[in-house]
């Protein structure tokens, strides 16, 4: 691995100025700068229609909102305190089991119940993304109902493996610390993985 | 009479805090300042993050959109720049997320510039082709630390506010990230 000196690095960051670096630490500074200068190029598009077009579009109506809420799946979260998850669980995976019982959430075998737990004090909101959100916000909102900084949701999901991330303040993305299973994103960071089984019979 | 806006009453470009603050008040078109002012920049970072322009045209025109519907949120506006950048970043790592592997090959990026047909141009282009080359040999935390310092020209404290990561963190990435691109640059045909 190349290693370069401390004085390239004082330079490139502003600190000192280039008459201080010998000629060979000359040519590294400036081989780095031709570099960040080349990837400076471009771009050759603009989105900035594409985006006005949005911004200038009217909101949509009541009417137009809740018509496509019915028109699209969505993922029902249920927000409960924890003492009462567990008994929330096996209400559900009992009304799973309980054929013929009149309407109400029947689980199929190919789905299971997941809890989202995560301590997020002075948090303004937080939900979950993931695999099974196709990574879009919105559809896994957490609650912290009595203002302990901790917020909780209770999903139902495909059975199988889902990765996910909290989003706080719908900006910053937290993987979460207790999932104790995780994956690379890609992006030298790490999603959280969830293995959902299903309810038993 | 300025009739584009682009200008305030004093004469000069407004902060970026006159225009949150005019967007927020009701004037949309004011959004599209914002749009001008960092467009560029973060299709840039995009495009060489994600290794498309296609994929960086997506996720910026969804992370601008999103930032015009969450604007209220961006509680220090001086800030601006970076809360962009962050979004769009986020934007990138749902990209990233969504696609597989397979689907992903970095050494597909086009060039930015458009080489043109003179010599010189041409010689610029194969001098970019092999930085991105190399580039794209380095771990995506130390790609994004080199497009953040180095082609977007943030500040320690911008890049910090953008990735949500220590100061010390992301100088020690950024020190690692020019020494192995210079590595990858000295191994370039």
């Amino acid at each position: 691995m190349t290693r370069i000196d401390p004085l390239v690095h004082r330079v490139l960051d502003g600190e000192l100025p280039s008459e201080v670096l010998t000629p060979a630490q000359r040519a590294e500074l400036d081989r780095l700068e031709r570099a960040g200068t080349l990837l400076a190029d471009g771009p050759l598009t603009s989105v900035a229609d594409r985006v006005m077009a949005e911004v200038r579009r009217p909101a949509p109506g009541v009417a137009q909102r809740l018509a496509r809420w019915f028109a699209e799946r969505h993922t029902i979260t249920i927000s409960v305190r924890p003492a009462w998850s567990l008994a929330l669980a096996a209400v559900l995976a009992a009304i799973a089991i309980m054929p013929g019982r009149g309407p109400g959430l029947i689980l199929s075998a190919e789905e299971g119940i997941a809890q989202f737990v995560g301590r997020f004090p002075g948090a303004k909101s937080v939900e979950v993304v993931g695999s099974f959100t196709d990574w879009r916000p919105g559809a896994v909102v957490l609650r912290d109902d009595d203002h302990d900084g901790v917020w909780r949701g209770v999903v139902v999901l495909p059975v199988g493996q889902h990765e996910y991330m909290f989003v706080v303040d719908g900006e910053r993305w937290v993987t979460d610390p207790l999932a104790g299973r995780f994956v690379d994103d890609g992006f030298g960071r790490q999603n959280a993985l969830l293995i959902v089984r299903p309810v038993p019979r | 009479m300025n009739p584009t806006g682009v200008l305030s009453s004093a004469g000069r470009e407004p902060s970026d805090a006159e225009i949150v603050a005019r967007v927020l008040a009701g004037d949309a078109e004011a959004f599209g300042l914002i749009i001008r002012r960092y467009e560029a920049g973060l299709l840039r970072y995009a495009t060489r993050l994600l290794g498309s322009a296609d994929a960086a045209a997506d996720a910026v025109a969804e992370g601008l959109v999103r930032a015009y519907r969450h604007l209220a949120s961006c509680r220090d506006t001086g800030r601006l720049k970076s809360w962009l950048y962050r979004i769009i970043g986020n934007r990138c790592r749902s990209h990233l997320a969504r696609r597989s592997a397979s689907d992903m090959s970095l050494d597909d990026i086009p060039p930015l510039a458009d080489p043109g047909d003179t010599e010189a141009a041409t010689e610029r282009a194969d001098q970019l082709a092999s930085v991105e080359r190399a580039l794209n040999t380095l771990s995506a935390e130390k790609r994004e630390a080199f497009l953040l310092k180095h082609v977007e020209g943030l500040s320690y404290e911008e890049m910090a506010a953008a990735t949500g990561e220590r100061i010390p963190t992301l100088k020690m990435r950024v020190h690692r990230a020019r020494a192995a691109l210079l590595e990858a640059l000295k191994e370039a045909p």
